[in-house]
Formats: structure tokens, C-alpha cells, sequence
């Protein structure tokens, strides 16, 4: 039904973002086209709908049945965009008309692209909700009274109107819980099979692709790296990297990293682009472009494929794992903390493995509790916590957005002040503390937030914003550079950036760089709030690996929080589950795994499970 | 989370809003009624000049302190506040200086024409300075938006009261081809009459407009051109909906919002404008009445058409809040919560 | 982008000639403007470039000093507003929150309040002098900006970087300071050109009213007393209304381009947009 042949985009700049792209998606099948960011994959969604930016030039062929897709221009594509092909367009759940009901929204779209009365389009209508299974009552709503997962069905919905027969999906489970993502997964399944659509869907979640699609497609600097049944064994490095680098539930499923950045953009070196982060690479990689070979049902464009072959990427040094980085004075680990015991302590008494005995606890959580206050409403952000957080050990705080992880972490920096419950810090109770005091807690403290392409002040070199917290704290301005230089390579960062400003690093450089911040201070506990979520897949154990090896090495403390169950397993000794601010579960990974409590977190694993999908070939 | 909105439990949200709103009005009322109250009590010579006339001030000490007196100018402030109070609950303003009537009077007789001097021309600014401000947020990377923009600020840069004499000369006295004194001619009747006051409206209304349209047009074109790359307008023509549709139904609602904030903050301004147009083309206004007060010092007039003007300002505003939430829907919401 | 520039710079320069015009200007010229130098209503000459008005008062000087007034006002107005909004508004993050509200409460008030009758009245009550009308109008345009300026504040306040400083236990100065300054300071640029150009406009509309400073010549007050004396009844509007009004326009349109090209420039949706 689709055929994109040799497509080639490059953008007004002059950057090519993909290049000979070939791509089949038949009537009714699911074709998953997976990537990171830059990889092209969006680009390629952008020019099968003609939504390039003005200047770019498209060459190559991508044919809908027998309409050719490119080199459309402005009105070529009345008839085609929305009728022949329904798009869900990245961020849909932020992109539907503020200020218009989404029944009008929705019968707009169906009287353009049908031609339909009033009357039929609002039967249609109705019609359409219930196929994306949303109640007919949904119509009357403005998009703000909808859920995320809500105003995503709506999106579907709006891609359904016109009666496409080809569905583009880009990125339509981004930002919504695991759940959610399931039920939306699972519809678009549905859908398929009751409509006979095709669908394309473009993410960068490849694991959770692979329950859902008939075949996927993987893309690498702006080239297909490999297509092949959703199924079946994974070939290229690259691909079975992207897999190994998704954290399994399982702690025996070695969780690697592909060291390196991806270009970012479609690069034209002479060889292989992926060859400067391969393991495998011989001479031809780096001189001849590989040329797409099939193996089986499975094209792969690289010179040597292997499903077998051993990856050696660099894994997180999870206890029983082979594979650990060189570490001095890491102390000798038990097979898996806490295996013997769990479940059978009460978990105020459990904290922590067996290397949470080297010191005194450095913050403990005694009963806290937090309420948020608006004029008319009360919303519990955090209730009964209680927590303690021990030298070399990483604490994982795990739950969804909305259930107090982050609130947690503000907690502990004195940032917020608990409604109940005590605060200590470094054995100094946090209650009492005002202004200067307070403050000077928070220097033996390392923070890394989320997004480190806003909490790095972009007009500052790395230098500066290494020293930063040394200059808050007063430390005298001679000791700065030694005390950074230090930082940077404890954070695994290379000490050449000290000129760099953010804007000239990756993503994976500058969570490094805010690592790095969060150590200058000598702090007693690091607190991660979600720092890897805004990173690439292939680069995220490469930071769990670094927090592990600074806990073994100077026994510094961690509190981990992640919205990834499967991140907080790998790199956790134990984990925290908050559901609605409250802790449902507490204890070493594999007990949350296996034995979860009823409720919220047997649902979560389950969840976890599926989203999964089958544990990765290779 | 739920699609539920039940329009019960919007107005006793709206009706809470509603009530705070009319709090602020009632403190910016009180807070104009100090003003005025403590202003003529802050001169040099006290209020008695403010009260009685220039001629008081040269009185000898006997008959001076009767007029103190008989005004209750030696009580304590808050009793005098008081009385103030109650004077101006029951209308009285006082009497003018000049010809001596009700200053209550003078303003009922002026009122009306500033009204419709007023609505009139913020009706008609608000309308062409957001047509004008849509097609040069639309075209703002085109050589027409920008020259636009220079028209607009250049007529917004220029004094109303100084393009209104340019006007008459023009318009007046040289084509002689409209009124540029007064609202009306007496003789008229019926038809005849309507069409009268259309033709003495048109230089004052226009002038207002022209110098008025700036604020609408830069907000509309700053509101239109941020919009242009908005999620939800990209998604529409991404669904296949046509560029005018886009435009007409997904950027533009949205992205007048703004100017509807606009629209009360520009009130001030247009009162301020209608006082200098009404100067000028003699308008039997308000403006026209606080020029002949200031020409006069008639500070009884002063102050009665200054709390008209901030009455008048406060219901118009109180008006356009009503208004806004039936524009957006999230307000409905918001105000809900 | 080329459009935006060519208009702040013409905005610019326009504005550095006219504070030429004003600070050297009255020492050039041989009248004070108040005094009798010619015969009442005197056409233009050589010796009177714009004539003469009603008392014989040399019109050019009248002009020239004007600048002076006009812009003197603008300037000390623009100064006292931007600075309370800027402290007003750079406070936001900083007091607790019943102080913020309060504050915030006053603004609406006062942006309730119609501007020009409020200044007519003081002005009426307090005298017209220079003084008395920059505080008054200072007082009133404060407001407007102290709320753009702690939207700007509350927005820095919630960027990332300021967050993670916070984090590291910085103190609320070296948050205000380092990193939220940098971000609010460009706001106050269009702040200053508007507070400045809304002062002309008010204070020439309150000398046309006749409320002017009667000791000083100013834009304002000529075109008060062109209409009074019926200049615009012969030909005298020509040299007597029409120079200040210009005057007038040239001074707020300079500022205005200035100020649109900035706005523009802060925009960080326009400019990617472009």
C-alpha cells in the first residue's frame, strides 16, 4: 500500500536528515519505525504528510497505492493529508484546539474530508469516540477537562476521520503513565485489525513496539539500519545495543549502554555512521557504506550482521552482573542484597543491602508527609514516608507523574517544608532550620534534575557551572579548578569540556556535566530526580553505571528517582513505590518484582511486563 | 480527568468571581473617592478656596472662620469624610463656580454624550485595529505587514488632541465638507436629526480611532504572529484543514484572547483621549466640561466629572469581565476551582 | 529580521539627535522663549524661523526648548517607573505570598483608574509644575510594567537552571542576581520605551488642556495656546501647531520603533519563526 523507496530529505540548511530510506507499510499491518533523537525518524513521518519545513528537498519515491507522495506542493495535498492519510501528530495531547469543543473539532474534520450533512458528520462522530472508546459525552468536553491518554484518543480519533487507509503515528505514547501507554497500544491494535488501516508508527520506545508492530524498521543517523518482522532476532549492532539498553525487570538481563553520541544529523562519512560506537567494526566499516543485505525475512544494512555475536557494550555494574567497570576499594558484593530476607522485615528496619552497614544513615524520613494548599482545594502530595538512606547505597524512588517522587526530592533539600513528619540530613534535623542554616545543608547535597538542557545556564562554560555550587557555598575561588577537575572525572566526564558551553554538548555530556556539579560539593547523598528520562536510550545505563560507581567507590548515597520500574530494578540496591504520595512497596528489587503487593504495584509490574514486550533476543 | 462541566457548579464559581471582581471595583471606587476628598485638602491654603471660590481665600479671619464652619471644615477628617460621603451618595457634588448650578446637572447633560462618544469609538477601534493587527500578524515577514506596522505606529505615535485641529482645518475648513463643533444643529428632526449627530460624530469618532488603534493592532499582530507556530494550529493543517480554515478557526480564537484583556486596559486611555477630542471639536461632553472647569478652576466640577469618568470606566470593565469567560473556556474552568 | 534592525536603528538615531537638540540647543539660542522678541504673530524670517506667538515669543526657541521639557519628563518618568517596577516586580519570588497579592491587587487598582482625569485633577490641585506631574505619572505608570516585569520574574523563577541553583542552596540574592536578572533585565528596555512615550502623550495632553507649566515652553503648551489664540484660523497653524506637533509624533515614534524592535527581538517564538 506504501512504498517509500530510496527517500532522501534534506533540510533548508543544507543537513540531510535521511537518507535512501525504503519502507513498505500493507493494508492492515503495523510497521514500527524506530530511533533516537536525529535519527530521522520524524523527518521521514514529516515527508511522507508534506509537513517539511519550506526549502527542504525531498528525492526518491514514496508511493500511497497509486498516488506519489513527494514533491507535493501547497494545494496538491487537499485530498491526501487527512483523507488518505490520518496523522497523529507528535504531542497531539497538547495540540488540539484550546478553545473548541471536541465534538466540533471532530465533526470539522469529518464534513472536510468526507463532505458530509451536519447530522451524518455528528453521528460520525459519536461513531468515532466509540472506536477509540471514549464515551459519546466526550463531544461536549473542552480538550483541558480531558486526561493525557483522553485527549490522545481524540488525536487517534481525528487521524480516523477522513477514513485513511495509512494512519502515521508519531511519538503517540510519549508522556503518558505505562499504563495508559498499554491501553493506547493495545487500541491502535484493535483498530488495525477492526479497520484494515495501516499504520506507521514512529518512536523511540523500541521494546514496547515490538508487542504491538508487524514489522519494524530502525533508523540510525538518518539511515535504515534494519527492518524485519517485529518478532524476530535483531541483527544489527545498533538495533540489539538499543535493546540491551532498555532496563530489564530482570537483574540476570544485563542492562548496557552504547558508548558515544549519535550524529546529530544524517553525517556523510565514507563508512558506516554507527562505526564510531560499534563494538564490532573492522577496516570496511570505516571505508564503504554498507549496502542493505537480507537475512531471512529481516533486511540489515551493516557489514557484518550477527544475532549471536557477544555486544560487548559497557553494562551497569549491577552486583551479580560479569561485567563491571574498574572500580578501586569497591567492596565485596553479596550475590543480591537483601535475596535472603525480603519481605520478611518490616521495611522501616530494611533498609539497604549489605553495604548499607559502613556508616550512619546520612538522611532519615520519619513519617512525612506533605499537602499542598490552594484556596479551595487540598491535594496530598506525600503521606507516611519513611525512608533512610544509607552510605553507598542507591535508593529508588519509583512511581508515575503525580505520585510525590519529585516532592520527595524537595523534601529532602529543605526545599519544601514537610506538613508532618521529621527531615534529617547528615544527622541534623532539617525542622528548625531557617534561611542561612538551611541553606548550608543544601551544600552537602547533590541535586541532578531532570532536563539538563535548561538546568545548565547556557551562557556558562562547563567550568563555571561545575563551580558553581563552590562559589554559593563560599569555598575560596584557588581551590575551584582543582575540585572541578576532580568532579568531572568522577562523573565520567572528559575534562576537555571545561571550555564548552552546554549548547555544544549532548544530552548524555550534560547530565554529566550536572553530575559533576552535584559532586564538586563533596555531598553525603546525591538525589537524581528522573535523570535520565530526557536522555537517549542507548546513553541512560551509562549514567545509572556512573551513580553505581560512585556509590562503591566514596560511599556516596543515593536516592534515584525514576518513572521507569525497570531503571530503578537495574540500578537500585532498593526500591521505594509511591502511588498518590503514598509508599505502597518497599524493598530489594527483585521482591517488588516477584512478589508485588496487591494493587497499584502488582499492576505496575505487570504493566512493566508487557510494555517490555519479550525479553530481547541477543 | 473527567469530561464532566455541569453548568451548576460553573455559576456559583462565576458568581464567587464575580464577587471578588466587584470588590476590586469597589476599592478602586474608594480609592478615587480619597483622592478627590483628600487633593483639595492637600493645597497650600486648604480647602476653603476649593470650596467657595477664589474670592473666599481673600476674606478677613471673622468671616473666614464662618465659612469654616458653615462647610464643617474644623471638624475632625473622618467626620468630614463622612459628610462627604453621604453628600455623594445622595448626588450632591456641589454646586459649580461657574453659573451655578448642580454640578450633578451639568454632568447628566454631559454624560450621554461621551457615552456615545466613547462606545462609538471603542467599538470601531477595537474592530479595525484587530482586523489590521490579523493581516499584519499574518504577513509579518511580508514588506506589506512591516509597512503597516509604521503607518500604525506613526498615526499611534501622534497627539489626539493635535491631529483633531488638523482635522478641522482640513476636513473643516477647507473642504467645509463636515461639523467640527458641537453634536448637533438645532432644527433637526426625525431622520434629519440621527443623521446630524452621525455627521458631528465622524472627526471626533475618527480622530479617537486613529490614534486609539495602536495598542489593538500591536497586541493582535504580537498574538497572531506567536500563534502562527502553535501546536494545535500546525496540527490542523497537518489534518489536512485548509490555510483559510486554519486561520479562521483554529489560530485566530485562541489568539484573540489577549486582545480582550486589551480592550479593558485600553478603556482608560480612550476616557483620557475622549476628554482632548471633546476639547477640540467642542463636544458637549464631559471633556468638554472638565476644560471649562479647569479654564474656570471650578473644583466642585473637577471632582464630580472625575468620579463620573472613573464610574463609567469601572462599568465597562465590569462589563468586559462578564464577557470573558463566554470567550474561554478555561476560565469557565479555572473560576470553577 | 533586516526590517527589525533598520527600525531600531532609525528609532535610534532620531532619539539621539532630538537629546542633542535638547541639551545643546537653548544654549544656542539668543531667547529664553519667554520673553518679547518680536512683533505679536510675526510671520516667519530669517530672524524668527517659525515666527512669532500672541505676546511676540520667539516660536523656534519656544520649539527647541520644548525638547527639553518633553524629553526631560519622559526621561525622569521612564527612570522612576521602570526602577518601581523593576523592584516591585523582582520581588515577586522573593516576599512571602500575602505581600506579592497585595501588591498585585494595588496594580490592578491603579490600572483602573482612567489616567488623564486623574492627572488633570492633580494637576488642578497641586499645580502644574514639572515635579508634581512626573511623580503623579510615575505613580500611575508604574503599574503596568511591575506586573510584565514579575510575570518575566515568576517565569525566570521557574527555569531550570535557577531551580538547580536554588538546589545547591544559593541565597535568594545570588538567585536574583545571577540568574534571574539576566533573563528579566532585556523585558525592561520596551518597559522604559513605553513608560517614556506614554509620559509625552500625557504630559502634552495635559499642557494642551491648558494645565501646562505656564514658566516653561513645551510642545503641549504651544499647541494650547495656537488653538486659544485662533492660530488655526489664518495661517499661522503652519509655523505655530504644526512644528511641536511633529516634534511630538518624531519623539514617540522614535521611541516606538525602538521599542518594537526589541519586543520583537525578546520573542523567542517570532524569532524562531522567522
Amino acid at each position: 500500500m506504501l512504498t517509500v523507496t530510496d527517500l532522501t530529505v534534506v533540510y533548508p540548511t543544507g543537513q540531510p536528515a535521511a537518507r535512501g530510506v525504503d519502507l513498505t507499510v500493507a493494508a492492515g499491518e503495523i510497521v514500527a519505525l524506530a530511533g533516537e533523537t536525529g535519527s530521522g525518524k520524524s523527518t521521514v513521518a514529516k515527508a511522507l504528510l508534506g509537513l517539511l519545513p519550506a526549502g527542504s528537498t525531498v528525492t526518491g519515491s514514496a508511493r500511497l497505492d497509486d498516488v506519489e507522495l513527494v514533491d507535493r506542493t501547497g494545494r496538491d495535498w487537499y485530498g491526501i493529508r487527512g483523507s488518505r492519510i490520518g496523522i497523529v501528530p507528535q504531542g497531539a495531547m497538547t495540540g488540539l484546539n484550546p478553545v473548541r469543543r471536541v465534538g466540533d473539532q471532530l465533526v470539522e474534520i469529518v464534513r472536510l474530508h468526507t463532505g458530509a450533512s451536519r447530522p451524518a458528520a455528528i453521528a460520525r462522530t459519536v461513531d468515532l469516540l466509540g472506536r477509540v472508546r471514549l464515551p459519546a459525552a466526550t463531544a461536549h468536553a473542552y480538550p483541558h477537562q480531558l486526561s493525557g491518554g483522553q485527549r490522545q484518543r481524540v488525536a487517534i480519533a481525528l487521524a480516523l476521520a477522513g477514513e485513511p487507509r495509512l494512519v502515521v503515528a508519531d511519538e503517540p505514547t510519549t508522556g503518558l503513565d505505562l499504563v495508559t501507554q498499554n491501553h493506547l497500544l493495545d487500541l491502535l491494535v484493535d483498530l488495525r485489525t477492526r479497520s484494515q488501516v495501516g499504520m506507521l508508527i514512529i518512536s523511540h520506545d523500541l521494546p514496547a513496539l515490538r508487542g504491538v508492530a508487524d514489522r519494524i524498521a530502525v533508523m540510525y543517523a538518518g539511515t535504515l539500519v534494519e527492518s524485519g518482522p517485529a518478532t524476530g532476532a535483531a541483527h544489527h549492532p545498533y538495533t540489539r545495543g538499543l535493546l540491551a539498553a532498555t532496563p530489564s525487570l530482570r537483574r540476570d538481563v544485563a542492562w548496557t549502554s552504547i558508548p558515544g553520541t549519535a550524529p546529530a544529523r544524517a553525517e556523510l562519512t565514507p563508512g558506516c555512521s554507527f562505526a564510531a560506537r560499534c563494538p564490532w567494526t573492522s577496516g570496511t566499516c570505516h571505508t564503504d557504506r554498507p549496502s542493505p543485505v537480507a537475512l531471512g525475512p529481516a533486511v540489515v544494512t551493516c557489514h557484518q550482521p550477527s544475532a549471536d555475536r557477544p555486544l560487548l557494550f559497557p553494562t551497569v555494574a549491577v552486583p551479580p552482573a560479569p561485567a563491571v567497570p574498574p572500580a578501586q576499594g569497591r567492596q565485596p558484593a553479596s550475590p543480591d542484597p537483601g535475596a535472603g530476607h525480603g519481605g520478611t522485615r518490616s521495611p522501616e528496619a530494611d533498609h539497604g543491602g549489605p553495604r548499607a552497614g559502613s556508616g550512619a544513615p546520612v538522611a532519615v524520613l520519619t513519617g512525612v508527609g506533605h499537602v499542598y494548599r490552594s484556596r479551595h482545594r487540598r491535594t496530598t502530595a506525600l503521606a507516611g514516608v519513611d525512608l533512610r538512606l544509607s552510605p553507598g547505597t542507591i535508593l529508588g524512588v519509583v512511581g508515575e507523574s503525580g505520585s510525590g517522587k519529585s516532592t520527595l526530592g524537595q523534601i529532602l533539600l529543605g526545599l519544601l517544608r514537610p506538613t508532618t513528619g521529621r527531615v534529617e540530613v547528615a544527622g541534623t534535623d532539617l525542622s528548625p532550620l531557617r534561611g542561612r542554616r538551611l541553606r548550608a545543608v543544601r551544600h552537602r547535597l547533590g541535586f541532578v534534575a531532570q532536563d539538563p538542557y535548561t538546568t545548565l545556564h547556557p551562557a556558562m562554560p562547563v567550568a563555571d557551572l561545575v563551580a558553581e555550587p563552590l562559589r554559593i557555598a563560599g569555598v575560596p575561588a584557588r581551590l575551584h579548578p582543582d575540585r572541578v577537575r576532580r568532579a568531572l572525572h568522577l562523573a565520567g566526564a572528559p575534562a576537555d569540556l571545561l571550555d564548552s558551553r552546554p549548547d555544544q554538548l549532548s544530552g548524555g555530556q550534560r547530565q554529566r556535566v550536572a553530575i559533576a556539579r552535584a559532586l564538586v560539593g563533596e555531598p553525603v547523598l546525591l538525589i537524581a530526580d528522573e535523570a535520565t528520562s530526557m536522555l537517549d536510550v542507548s546513553t541512560r545505563a551509562g549514567i545509572a553505571s556512573t551513580l553505581r560507581h560512585l556509590a562503591d567507590t566514596i560511599g556516596l548515597a543515593v536516592l534515584f528517582i525514576t518513572h521507569d520500574l525497570g531503571e530503578a530494578v537495574q540500578a537500585c540496591d532498593r526500591i521505594v513505590v509511591l502511588h498518590e504520595g503514598v509508599p505502597v512497596q518497599q524493598g530489594p528489587p527483585r521482591d517488588v518484582i516477584d512478589r508485588p503487593r496487591p494493587g497499584y504495584p502488582a499492576d505496575l509490574v505487570a504493566a512493566a511486563h508487557r510494555h517490555l514486550g519479550p525479553d530481547p533476543v541477543g | 480527568m473527567t469530561t464532566t462541566s455541569r453548568p451548576a457548579r460553573t455559576r456559583t464559581g462565576l458568581g464567587r468571581a464575580a464577587l471578588g471582581r466587584a470588590g476590586g471595583y469597589l476599592a478602586v471606587l474608594a480609592v478615587a473617592l480619597t483622592i478627590t476628598f483628600l487633593l483639595p485638602r492637600a493645597l497650600p491654603g486648604g480647602p476653603l478656596r476649593t470650596i467657595g471660590g477664589a474670592d473666599v481665600g481673600d476674606l478677613d479671619p471673622a468671616a473666614r472662620a464662618q465659612v469654616v464652619a458653615a462647610y464643617g471644615l474644623d471638624r475632625p477628617l473622618h467626620v468630614q469624610f463622612g459628610h462627604y460621603l453621604a453628600d455623594l451618595v445622595r448626588l450632591d457634588f456641589g454646586t459649580s463656580f461657574t453659573g451655578g448650578r448642580p454640578v450633578v446637572q451639568a454632568i447628566a447633560d454631559a454624560l450621554p454624550w461621551t457615552l456615545l462618544l466613547v462606545g462609538t469609538s471603542l467599538l470601531l477601534t477595537a474592530t479595525i485595529g484587530v482586523l489590521l493587527g490579523v493581516v499584519a500578524g499574518l504577513r509579518r515577514r511580508h514588506g506589506r505587514g512591516n509597512l503597516l506596522l509604521a503607518g500604525v505606529l506613526l498615526l499611534d505615535a501622534a497627539p489626539a488632541f493635535w491631529v483633531g485641529m488638523l482635522c478641522i482645518l482640513f476636513f473643516g475648513v477647507h473642504l467645509g465638507a463636515l461639523p467640527t463643533f458641537g453634536a448637533s444643529t438645532p432644527g433637526h428632526t426625525g431622520l434629519a436629526a440621527v443623521g446630524d449627530l452621525a455627521a458631528h460624530l465622524v472627526l471626533p469618532v475618527g480622530v479617537l480611532v486613529a490614534t486609539g488603534i495602536g495598542q489593538f493592532f500591536l497586541v493582535t499582530r504580537f498574538s497572531v504572529a506567536s500563534a502562527l507556530h502553535a501546536p494545535h494550529v500546525e496540527h490542523a493543517h497537518a489534518r489536512g484543514v485548509p490555510y483559510r480554515r486554519v486561520v479562521t478557526r483554529h489560530l485566530l480564537r485562541p489568539a484573540l484572547l489577549p486582545v480582550h484583556t486589551q480592550l479593558m486596559m485600553e478603556l482608560g486611555w480612550l476616557v483620557g483621549g475622549a476628554l482632548v477630542v471633546e476639547t477640540v471639536f467642542a463636544y458637549p461632553g464631559l471633556g468638554r466640561l472638565t476644560f471649562d472647569a479647569i479654564q474656570g478652576r471650578d473644583y466642585p466640577m473637577m471632582q464630580g466629572t472625575f468620579l463620573t469618568l472613573v464610574v463609567t470606566v469601572l462599568a465597562m470593565n465590569a462589563l468586559a469581565d462578564l464577557t470573558y469567560p463566554l470567550l474561554d473556556p478555561r476560565i469557565r474552568a479555572r473560576s470553577r476551582s | 529580521m533586516r526590517a527589525g534592525r533598520v527600525a531600531g536603528g532609525t528609532g535610534i538615531v532620531l532619539l539621539g539627535a532630538l537629546a542633542v537638540v535638547a541639551a545643546v540647543g537653548p544654549w544656542l539660542l539668543g531667547t529664553d522663549g519667554r520673553e518679547r522678541v518680536a512683533r505679536p504673530y510675526a510671520p516667519p524670517s530669517a530672524e524668527h524661523w517659525l515666527g512669532a506667538d500672541d505676546l511676540g515669543r520667539d516660536l523656534f526657541a519656544q520649539l527647541v526648548i520644548g525638547a527639553r521639557g518633553s524629553l526631560g519628563i519622559a526621561l525622569l518618568v521612564a527612570v522612576a517607573a521602570t526602577t518601581v517596577a523593576a523592584l516591585v516586580g523582582g520581588l515577586a519570588g522573593l516576599v512571602p505570598p500575602w505581600a506579592s497579592a497585595l501588591v498585585m491587587r494595588s496594580v490592578d487598582l491603579i490600572l483602573a483608574l482612567p489616567f488623564l482625569p486623574l492627572l488633570i485633577l492633580a494637576a488642578a490641585f497641586l499645580g502644574p509644575s514639572l515635579g508634581v506631574r512626573a511623580v503623579v505619572v510615575a505613580a500611575l505608570l508604574w503599574a503596568g510594567p511591575a506586573r510584565l516585569v514579575r510575570a518575566g520574574v515568576l517565569a525566570a523563577w521557574s527555569r531550570g537552571h535557577l531551580q538547580a541553583a536554588r538546589a545547591m542552596g544559593a541565597s535568594a540574592w545570588y538567585l536574583l542576581w545571577r540568574h534571574a536578572s539576566p533573563v528579566v533585565a532585556p523585558l525592561l528596555v520596551p518597559v522604559f520605551v513605553r513608560a517614556a512615550m506614554t509620559a509625552i502623550v500625557l504630559d502634552a495632553s495635559l499642557a494642551f488642556l491648558g494645565l501646562g507649566d505656564p514658566t516653561l515652553p513645551s510642545w503641549g503648551t504651544m499647541i494650547h495656546w495656537a488653538s486659544v489664540r485662533g492660530a488655526m484660523l489664518t495661517d499661522a497653524w503652519l509655523w505655530w501647531a504644526l512644528p511641536p506637533g511633529l516634534a511630538i509624533v518624531a519623539t514617540v515614534t522614535a521611541l516606538a520603533l525602538v521599542g518594537v524592535a526589541t519586543e520583537d527581538r525578546l520573542n523567542p517564538t517570532l524569532r524562531q519563526a522567522r
